[in-house]
């Protein structure tokens, strides 16, 4: 069964008297497990998609199918539980909060799905941490991380409650490229070893070289689904 | 719920001046709540201790036509007893009702007394030397010599009055007088004692007298202006005073004489009561007022925090949740700032309790008939500090409520944009 499926996805913003259409119809699906990137222009529909994807908008038209489950159905507070639950995000920015340290960051999520005890809660932050590269840097808040570090903790703080997918909106913008190659390294570990589902929005070529399904949006509409094979990819 | 308290604990240490000056502000407030609660009360106390020391006992009989005419201090409305037997055998039935611990007699009459170049009115008090010292805090203003004492012709004065008639403890005075049966009289007393108290009516007004000496110069054996009666507590009052009003019933002096409660005597108190509930609901206001500045931080906080915002509410947690992080951040400044204001608050209400305001100055200008100490003494209780720090604690958090709502009901889109 697939993770996700989406059919028809229309999204309309008002502006004023004036109707923006973001989304003309979309339809995709998406297997669990896949590592796939959005790519396409700014303003092409990138974010929208992503974020009906991740259940933080709703469609104007159409159904989104999340994990075997109608979206349309679910009130405000049953979408904010799938989020809780099965959806992780990375952003851009990092948003981490900066009064937190990067164990703390990373606790917050973990404690949000209210499923492990206190200890199992300390392991298993420890052991993303590590398994990110950040084993020392636990007690460190953002101002005294680097901007890949700071990424790390958010994949982390992405990764550390088991989503089954992971949405991440220009992972790699305010990276270096030496950066952005580990962050991505990371992801595609985490891919591999965890069998988390990842789907990028991007225009970043070094982020589509790591991707297994590109898929190119203009105008509000996918205009290339192109699935790649091992040896394309790079690891 | 115990990650969202650390957070928003923690969040307050991001702006630190920010969180200070918030903080500073309830804290500011709520000092003001306990300091004026504090004073307000001890006005209160103040003017009702001495107005039943000095002008009404906790209940006062007297004569209903004296009532109409007690400013003249007329002398032909005495109490003299139920059937005019004196007000001996009415003092011992009046002691027989429960909680009625003294009866004081009074008698007080209009006097005058020269210099060498003007005529000074007084107020004689007749009374018993012994009841006064016990009942009143005479003897912590006699400042120089003793109090009269009973069957001598002696008088003590206040210092104010001493220097109007340019006497001293120890010398004599000759006071002018109109007894009982309107003539003109005048007799020679040493003065024994001076009084000095934040009174203008002590100091500048009264001589006291012993009560047999004024009865026997006024042609009023046997006879007062007014029987003061004492209780365990003045907050017994309303139990006491309908059996008082009983006895006079029974005894048919209903006709003829009032009991009436220390707060129907006096105009004073009972505007100081409603002054005490005007001034709970200005305390309200003055906190709110401090809110200001705390919902004008919080609406900042939530500018800056919108794409935060954004962030956990992708990460799940619900409006609600959202609500709470911001709702504690301002209960922890409100209970941080209350407390604060609260425990300094006590402090300078209790140092103040101790050394007294000083309103001389400001009150010069008062009639002496009003029985009010200049040096007003604060209160200091538990009470009123616990009230001033839950009034500054619930109306904080309240208040906090209004940029919360705005936090929760960010878009997590359009938060994340921002």
């Amino acid at each position: 069964m697939a993770l996700l499926e989406m059919q028809g996805i229309t999204k309309i913003y008002n502006q004023g008297k004036i109707e923006v259409p973001a989304l003309r119809g979309v339809d995709l699906t998406v297997e669990a497990g896949e590592f796939t990137t959005i790519f396409g222009p700014s303003g092409s529909g990138k974010t929208t998609l992503l974020n009906m994807i991740g259940c933080l908008d709703k469609p104007t038209a159409g159904r989104i199918t999340f994990d075997g489950q109608e979206l349309r159905e679910l009130d405000k507070k049953a979408l904010a539980m799938v989020r809780r639950y099965h959806v992780g995000f990375v952003f851009q920015s990092y948003n981490l909060i900066p009064v937190l340290t990067a164990y703390e960051n990373v606790e917050f999520a973990i404690r949000l799905v209210n499923k492990y005890h206190k200890k199992e809660i300390r392991d298993r932050v420890l052991q993303i941490l590590d398994a990110v590269g950040l084993a020392g840097l636990a007690g460190r808040k953002p101002n005294e991380l680097s901007g890949g570090q700071k990424q790390r903790v958010a994949i982390a703080r992405a990764l550390v409650k088991e989503p089954k997918l992971i949405l991440a909106d220009e992972p790699s913008a305010n990276l270096d490229s030496k950066t952005s190659e580990e962050v991505l390294q990371v992801m595609l570990k985490m891919n591999q070893e965890l069998g988390t589902t990842f789907i990028f929005s991007t225009h970043d070529p070094r982020v589509m070289e790591y991707a297994r399904r590109l898929i190119e949006i203009r105008d509000g509409l996918i205009s290339k689904d192109q699935r790649r094979e091992s040896e394309d990819v790079s690891d | 719920m115990g990650f969202i308290i650390k957070i928003a604990y923690k969040n307050l240490s991001r702006h630190k001046l920010r969180t200070f000056v918030s903080i500073t502000a309830i804290a500011f407030s709520v000092m003001i709540v306990v300091f004026a609660r504090g004073l307000i009360n001890g006005m209160i106390d103040t003017l009702s201790v001495d107005h039943i020391q000095y002008n009404s006992g906790h209940i006062k009989i007297i004569d209903q036509e004296y009532l109409q005419q007690e400013r003249l201090l007329p002398l032909n409305y005495p109490v003299d007893g139920f059937n005019g037997e004196g007000p001996r055998a009415m003092t011992a039935d009046l002691k027989e009702i429960k909680d009625v611990e003294m009866v004081i007699s009074r008698l007080k009459f209009g006097a005058m007394a020269g210099t060498e170049n003007e005529l000074i009115t007084m107020c004689g008090w007749g009374v018993e030397p012994e009841q006064e010292l016990i009942f009143t805090d005479i003897e912590d203003f006699l400042v120089e010599g003793r109090m009269a004492q009973t069957g001598r012709m002696e008088v003590v004065m206040g210092t104010a009055l001493l220097k109007k008639l340019d006497r001293k403890v120890g010398e004599k005075i000759t006071i002018v007088y109109n007894t009982a049966f309107n003539s003109l009289k005048g007799s020679t007393f040493e003065i024994v004692g001076r009084l000095e108290s934040g009174l203008k009516m002590l100091n500048e007004v009264v001589f006291y007298l012993p009560l047999d000496q004024a009865q026997r110069l006024l042609e009023m054996d046997d006879q007062v202006t007014e029987l003061l009666l004492v209780t365990s507590d003045k907050k017994i009052i309303h139990r006491v005073l309908p059996e008082v009003k009983k006895l006079l019933a029974d005894k048919g002096a209903t006709d003829r004489y009032l009991a009436l409660g220390y707060k129907e005597t006096s105009d004073l108190i009972p505007l100081m009561d409603i002054m005490k509930i005007i001034y709970n609901q200005i305390y309200i206001f003055l906190v709110l007022l401090s809110c200001i500045v705390v919902i004008n931080t919080m609406i900042m906080i939530v500018k800056e925090r919108t794409k935060e915002i954004g962030m956990m509410t992708a990460m799940g947690l619900e409006s609600k949740e959202i609500l709470q992080l911001f709702v504690i951040e301002g209960a922890i400044m409100g209970v941080l700032g209350s407390l604060l204001g609260a425990v300094s608050g006590s402090v300078l209400t209790s140092y103040l309790a101790e050394v007294g305001l000083d309103y001389t100055s400001a009150m010069s200008g008062m009639s002496a008939d009003i029985i009010f100490d200049a040096i007003v003494y604060p209160v200091s209780s538990i009470g009123n500090t616990i009230f001033a720090f839950m009034l500054g604690m619930f109306i904080v958090t309240i208040a906090c409520l209004i940029p919360a709502r705005r936090a929760a009901s960010l878009e997590p889109t359009e938060a994340m944009r921002a």
